[in-house]
C-alpha cells in the first residue's frame, strides 16, 4: 500500500521535501517509515498526525492514507 | 451552537454585528495582531502556513469541547495564512454567548488549545 506523508514548517526545512508517497506495510509504525526515508530525522521534537489526528509514533498505520509531520504549533 | 471556520490568504474583514439569539448578552472579539519585534528583531510581517485539513478538523473538535463548559450561542473563527503585514490581524476570533464569563473563557480557553495543538505555523 501507499501513504502520503506530509511535513510542515521546520520538519519541511529538515526533510527537504513536503510530500511524498511511500510504499508501506499496514503493520508499519510512522516512526519506521520516517527511519526509513528519512534515517538521520530525530522525532523527539515534532508530533505525528496519522489521518489528521495527532497518533502514536510507535502504532501501526494499518490503512491509514496520510501521515504528517507536525512541528511545535506557533499559530494566532 | 454555531461555527465558523476560516482560513484565508486576505486581509480579514471582521463579520457584520448578528444578534442570533435574543438570549445573548455577551460579544467578546479578538484580533491577533502581527507585531513588529519578533524574538528582539524588527520584522517586516509574518509568514503563516497549516495542515488546512487537519486545523480545521481539530478546530471543529475543540470548540465542541470546550462548549460544554462554557455554553456559548456563537464561535466565529479566522486565521490568515501566507504573508501578514506588521499591524494586520492574523487571527480573529467572535465568541456569542449568554453572559460574559462564558464569552472570555471559552475565548480564552480557545486560544490557548490553539496555541497548544493546531497545526499552524509561522514564520518571520
Amino acid at each position: 500500500m501507499q501513504i502520503k506523508v506530509l511535513a510542515f514548517a521546520q520538519a519541511r526545512e529538515q526533510l527537504g521535501f513536503g510530500e511524498q508517497s511511500v510504499e508501506c506495510a499496514a503493520e508499519e509504525t510512522p516512526r519506521a517509515i520516517l527511519r526509513r526515508i528519512a534515517p538521520g530525522f530525530d522525532v523527539s521534537p515534532v508530533r505525528v498526525a496519522v489521518n489528521r489526528r495527532f497518533a502514536d509514533w510507535d502504532q501501526p498505520v494499518g490503512q491509514a492514507f496520510e501521515l504528517a509531520v507536525i512541528s511545535p504549533v506557533s499559530g494566532g | 451552537m454555531t461555527n465558523h471556520i476560516e482560513f484565508t490568504c486576505t486581509p480579514i474583514v471582521a463579520p457584520a454585528s448578528v444578534l442570533l439569539a435574543r438570549e445573548v448578552g455577551a460579544c467578546v472579539e479578538f484580533h491577533g495582531v502581527v507585531r513588529e519585534m519578533e524574538n528582539k528583531q524588527s520584522i517586516a510581517g509574518l509568514f503563516y502556513e497549516a495542515y488546512e485539513p487537519m486545523a480545521k478538523a481539530m478546530l471543529a473538535q475543540i470548540f465542541a469541547e470546550l462548549a460544554a463548559f462554557h455554553p456559548c450561542e456563537e464561535i466565529y473563527f479566522v486565521h490568515r495564512l501566507d504573508w501578514v503585514p506588521v499591524g494586520e490581524t492574523s487571527l480573529y476570533l467572535r465568541v456569542l454567548a449568554k453572559h460574559r464569563g462564558e464569552a472570555f473563557g471559552l475565548a480564552t480557553r480557545i486560544i490557548e488549545r490553539l496555541k497548544a495543538d493546531v497545526p499552524i505555523w509561522k514564520r518571520p
